[in-house]
């Protein structure tokens, strides 16, 4: 199987490639065998020794595109299709760390205070969309690209949850 | 030895493997759009896949068609697992003819789908396909009826599940119809009896693919679609998902998990979350979110007749089905498409062994022509029907207003729910207030000195008396009005009582459900 | 004597505040809304109460819950902690009037230091040196400009009766000025009910430097020690520490004498803190007392070796300080990183949530004050302050690489956090040296290091994560089931 860390160029191609006893398993990752032992193991989290060192791990959530992982403290997204992206995201525009992303989601929940561009308009990466209010705090949406508003989907007044679509641009 | 044999059996198997030719995936490919081995990849466990009748191919001579044989003939198909349950799967190959279905396609999805009613699993089917294949002319056609006739054999047998990832027309849309539920992808899929061409032709109208059954136009307006996907993978998600809420068929039970979210969990903020003017829309998701584990909610039809919300859920690691209003869409009141939702869902969950919980907040039903023209007396009396004939546990909560017919329909007593609770905010009755009062006491109005003012004397004396849950409750049809902060574990509590309910219908050959 | 106490808050400070007090064998009474029932104040105190719903101000800021509380469960004190109404001097004056002992300074001082204009008057006559600004409140935007151009922009907003970042904007132009003038009014009224504004001159590549003012009821003072808190965002502190690296003793002497002055002037009593802004030419500018026990106390605990709260139920008992000035010591270094819950790459927007699992860093030298336990949740009606981490060493480099080993054992599961922020910062090279400013994160581009540290940080990890996936797989997407298809109906069935 292959496997994309985000943001690493290099893909790392891996497998087991046999089990040595009871918690211990032979691994290939890209061209190097290494010895994994399981130290315990569930569906949330999992502790073992690679190569000698200790790795603690979390599984946050497992989806057909990616998983989402903390590794000894560190949030790591794993993908595991990456060379079929380009294919599944031609017309829907996008994972969330894509660029070609149609829609522009909340990342807070909030209430809509002003909506700052409208259909048509061309914006800029960094360029605010809108201005939510969020426990008394006031926070910019700003624009993930370069591009134009397709259309905003959200009114002044309004509450946005998170994850919620603001706006598309094309 | 018998090297000969071994390498035409492996140049076979890679044949297999093809599809329609390179070309051909290209082309599949650069409108953005997986191949459908690439498709049963990312949906079933890496390297589960059986595949079956590889090497069928069609055996048809009109039309030159001997020379455009290709193996698996249009569909791709075997079992396999997903998160480790075992499940049958066949995917329209786009690639070979453009997906169309011939004898030998048919063949093998009803082959796939007899393994599935013998075996007990679910069945997943991906569409991608221009329909029939006019060049084996009735032969076609009779493939699709014989997968319609299949898809009856197993409805309520096995899940079925259809995931629409490209064209589907003509008769090829009434197999995912008759299926339990239908994603498709948006932009990528599209579902009509007849296209825009022969609309146009027709009747003249101009209308675009997307326009006319879409995704988005199937899941926000016929109800055809139960989930709108926004890409591939998303739709192998809404998939997966769903079946780690489902039993593998009609004799098991869903899956339990351990679930680490307090069955005894209170939440004083649920009554906060229902404004104290009956008037004001509030939205009901979040009481539906804290009751359930985890606040984790799989909702069904999102889209769709957004006045009532269903969907699936755990507590104390069961799956759940949750029917609710939702006061924020036309004030929470039932009408035709709601009714439809609702009684459709409710039929998959019993049929599968899912106890139902409602919570209540309805005004009534939609008044007008349009209801009333079109249907609205049979289509609600399905969801009557649904909640009569299901004999899974349910439990029904009212939550604020449950007047007449709605209140009856939202899983009342007498259609045999098992346990029925009320929020000290229910406000049970044959009328509002408002409505009560103008009819009961027109008399009274039409001869004071101040009607305005004695009609508010008279509908909060009415409010007072009848709109609560105690005249309910002083009667049996509500057997407890609990502490909105208890909702949770006193659902919790029906729910572990009522796991090894065991009821039964009179024996007929089946009803006559209002279609 | 004092028996119990009501502390009038919640979160960490709450419970730091009844770990003094359990500890010395005072009651204490807490109180909660809805939001705080299973928290750990609530469950740590001797007796607690409910005070309402969960928004602050049918709560924590209910004086008249809160007085109900107090007369009916017995209370002779009441420690309000920071925030809430530790600084309204209404809740003062009704202890006072009703025999509870207010843990802090008195109505009429806190009062004082509250109005900031009469507070920089009262400094102007002790011969305390302040930051040049407007006369007095500006009557509008209209009013506000005229003084901003007086006094040369860059030039701040500030609400009068704000606290803790809130209520302040930085202009740069007649039309920033404008813009910003209503929103930092609404600020001040949404945080504590009322606002007027003045407008000071704004000193760029300035460092925060306060000082923590301790005065008894018999007029004697001292100070103990200053604290830098240069490192913030939004005006609001992220990263404090002690002693300053540009605090020499000369310097520490010579402003603490100004700051025992100044507790003089405004007749302050028990802890609070005098704020200076230290412009890059070294010269010091008081800015404002906050007359509290401040969030960042625990580090001048560390290097001072006292309790304050200890120190501040002494003095709250009428004793008088058990030492001079010439007693008090510093001793080593100490960092305190307030751990946020905020998404920094949001502009710090805040993250709440259920935390499912949280791993509290220990150690020798590592202190942790917070209300987080596996299972609590943070909630978006309050502060978005989780934890304060805090190190120490006997040198500057000691505490810092203490800091950073604390940081990577701190796991917060459930919502964002500005740990991997203050890791980042900590490495750089700017703050091991010392330069630090309150315009660090823009000046030494922070949060383009920051993702370049996440960057780094993954690529390390890349071979174990991929390890990882590989068994995740293995196991639960497996090929061949070693049978799990056990009790099955369907065969029976039918």
């Amino acid at each position: 199987m292959d496997f994309k860390v985000e943001n690493i160029e290099e893909i790392f191609s891996g497998e087991v490639i046999k089990k040595l006893s009871s918690d211990e398993y032979l691994i290939r990752i890209q061209d190097k065998e290494h010895q994994l032992q399981i130290l315990n193991i569930n569906s949330n989290k999992m502790e073992f020794v690679l190569d000698n060192q200790f790795h603690s791990v979390r599984y946050i959530e497992n989806q057909t595109a990616e998983m989402k992982i903390v590794l000894d403290g560190t949030s790591i997204t794993i993908n595991m299709h990456t060379h079929l992206d380009d294919i599944v995201y031609k017309n829907s525009g996008g994972a969330d760390t894509g660029n070609a992303q149609l829609n522009l989601r909340s990342q807070i929940p909030g209430k809509v205070v002003s909506i700052n561009v409208s259909e048509g308009n061309e914006v800029k990466k960094d360029d605010v969309v809108c201005v939510l209010e969020s426990m008394k705090m006031q926070v910019s949406i700003k624009s993930h690209k370069d591009g134009k508003i397709k259309s905003v989907k959200i009114k002044e007044g309004n509450s946005v949850n998170k994850n919620d679509i603001i706006a598309e641009i094309e | 030895m018998h090297s000969n044999k071994i390498n035409e059996f492996l140049d076979k198997k890679k044949s297999a493997t093809q599809g329609g030719g390179q070309d051909r995936i290209k082309a599949q490919h650069d409108k953005g759009k997986l191949t459908a081995r690439e498709r049963i990849n990312l949906l079933l466990d890496e390297g589960s896949f059986v595949e079956i009748d590889a090497l069928t191919t069609h055996h048809y001579h009109e039309y030159e068609m001997q020379k455009k044989k290709f193996y698996n003939d249009g569909v791709v198909g075997g079992y396999g697992t997903i998160h480790n349950r075992q499940v049958y799967v066949f995917a329209y190959d786009f690639t070979i003819l453009g997906g169309t279905l011939s004898q030998m396609g048919a063949k093998k999805i009803t082959k796939l789908m007899d393994h599935a009613t013998r075996n007990g699993c679910p069945i997943v089917g991906i569409a991608d396909s221009g329909g029939a294949r006019i060049q084996e002319g009735i032969l076609s056609l009779d493939g699709f009826a014989d997968i319609f006739y299949h898809n009856e054999l197993a409805s309520g047998v096995v899940p079925q599940i259809t995931a629409s990832i490209g064209p589907s027309a003509g008769g090829a849309v009434y197999s995912p119809a008759m299926t339990d539920f239908v994603i498709m992808v948006d932009k990528a899929a599209t579902m009509f009896v007849t296209g825009p061409d022969v609309v146009k032709t027709v009747l003249g109208e101009d209308v675009s693919f997307d326009e006319l059954g879409g995704a988005m136009t199937h899941g926000t307006k016929s109800g055809v679609a139960h989930f709108v996907a926004q890409n591939e993978y998303e739709c192998m998600d809404y998939i997966k998902t769903l079946l780690s809420y489902i039993p593998q068929n009609s004799t098991e039970e869903p899956p339990k998990i351990q679930s680490d979210d307090d069955p005894n969990r209170l939440d004083h903020n649920l009554i906060n979350l229902k404004p104290e003017d009956s008037l004001k829309p509030y939205d009901m998701k979040p009481v539906i979110l804290s009751i359930l584990d985890n606040n984790n909610f799989f909702e069904i039809h999102e889209l769709f007749a957004q006045n009532v919300i269903v969907g699936f859920g755990r507590m104390n690691g069961r799956t759940v089905g949750i029917v609710a209003n939702q006061p924020m869409y036309l004030a929470g009141a039932l009408d035709i498409d709601s009714s439809n939702k609702a009684a459709r869902f409710i039929r998959f969950c019993d049929s599968y062994g899912i106890p139902i919980i409602t919570l209540v907040d309805t005004p009534g039903y939609m008044p007008g022509t349009n209801q009333e023209h079109n249907g609205i007396i049979r289509h609600g009396s399905k969801l009557l029907y649904s909640y009569c004939e299901a004999t899974v546990p349910k439990i029904t909560i009212v939550i604020g207003k449950a007047y007449g017919g709605a209140y009856i329909a939202m899983g009342s007593k007498n259609l045999r729910t098992d346990i029925n609770y009320a929020w000290p905010t229910a406000q049970i009755a044959v009328l509002g207030s408002e409505g009560a009062v103008k009819i009961m006491n027109r008399k009274e109005l039409a001869n004071s000195d101040d009607p305005e003012a004695l009609k508010k004397q008279l509908v909060d004396e009415f409010t007072e008396k009848f709109a609560n849950p105690y005249v309910a409750a002083s009667h049996g049809t509500i057997d407890t009005v609990i502490d909105p902060a208890e909702t949770r574990p006193m659902l919790i509590k029906a729910l572990e009582m009522l796991s090894n309910k065991r009821d039964k219908q009179l024996p007929r050959k089946h009803g006559n459900i209002n279609l | 004597m004092i028996e119990k106490v009501l502390i009038a808050n919640r979160g960490e400070i709450a419970l730091r505040v009844i770990k003094t007090c359990k500890a010395l064998g005072i009651k204490t009474v807490a109180v909660f809304s809805d939001e705080d029932r299973n928290s750990l104040h609530v469950k740590n105190a001797t007796e607690s109460y409910y005070i309402g719903e969960a928004a602050p101000a049918k709560s924590y800021l209910n004086q008249e819950k809160i007085l109900d509380v107090m007369l009916s469960s017995g209370t002779d004190a009441v420690h309000p902690g920071y925030g809430f109404l530790s600084e309204n001097d209404d809740f003062a004056r009704l202890c006072e009037k009703n025999k509870i002992n207010f843990i802090g300074p008195s109505a009429d001082s806190m009062n004082l230091c509250g109005d900031k204009m009469r507070c920089k008057e009262a400094m102007l006559k002790a011969k305390v040196p302040t930051v040049p600004g407007s006369p007095d409140l500006t009557k509008d935007a209209v009013d506000a400009e005229k003084i901003a151009n007086d006094i040369g922009y860059p030039v701040m907003l500030k609400s009068v009766y704000g606290g803790g970042g809130r209520g302040i904007r930085i202009v740069n132009t007649d039309q920033e000025l404008r813009d910003a003038y209503e929103t930092v009014t609404a600020e001040s009224i949404a945080a504590v009910g009322k606002s007027a504004i003045i407008v000071e001159k704004f000193l760029e590549k300035t460092r925060h430097i306060e000082y923590q003012m301790c005065r008894d009821q018999h007029g004697n003072a001292v100070h103990l020690f200053e604290r830098e808190c240069s490192i913030q965002r939004r005006n609001q502190k992220l990263i404090e520490q002690t002693p300053s690296p540009v605090v020499d003793k000369a310097k520490r002497e010579e402003i603490g004498e100004l700051v025992v002055k100044a507790a003089e002037a405004v007749d302050y009593t028990n802890l609070g803190t005098a704020e200076f802004l230290r412009a890059d030419n070294g010269e010091f500018y008081f800015i404002e007392i906050n007359a509290r026990l401040q969030v960042e106390h625990p580090i001048s605990e560390m290097v001072s070796g006292l309790d304050f709260v200890k120190l501040q139920l002494d003095i709250a008992n009428g004793e008088p300080l058990p030492f001079k000035q010439s007693d008090l010591k510093m001793n080593g270094y100490a960092i305190e990183c307030r751990i946020n819950a905020e998404d920094t790459f949001l502009d710090f927007a805040p993250s709440t949530g259920p935390i499912p699992d949280v791993t509290i860093p220990s150690g020798p030298n590592v202190r942790c004050d917070t209300y987080l336990y596996p299972g609590c949740t943070v909630s978006p009606f309050y502060d978005s302050l989780m934890a304060k981490l805090c190190t120490w060493g006997q040198t500057y480099e000691e505490s810092r690489l203490r800091m950073l080993n604390a940081l990577n054992d701190f796991y917060i599961q459930g919502v964002e956090t500005s740990i991997p922020l203050y890791k980042t910062i900590l490495k750089t090279d700017e703050y091991k040296n010392g330069q630090l400013s309150t315009d660090f994160l823009k000046r030494y581009d922070m949060i383009n290091r920051l993702k370049e540290d996440i960057k780094n940080e993954i690529k390390e990890k890349q071979l174990p994560a991929t390890a990882a996936a590989i068994m995740y797989s293995e196991f639960f997407h497996s090929k061949v089931q070693s049978s799990n298809r056990t009790n099955s109906n369907w065969k029976t069935h039918g």
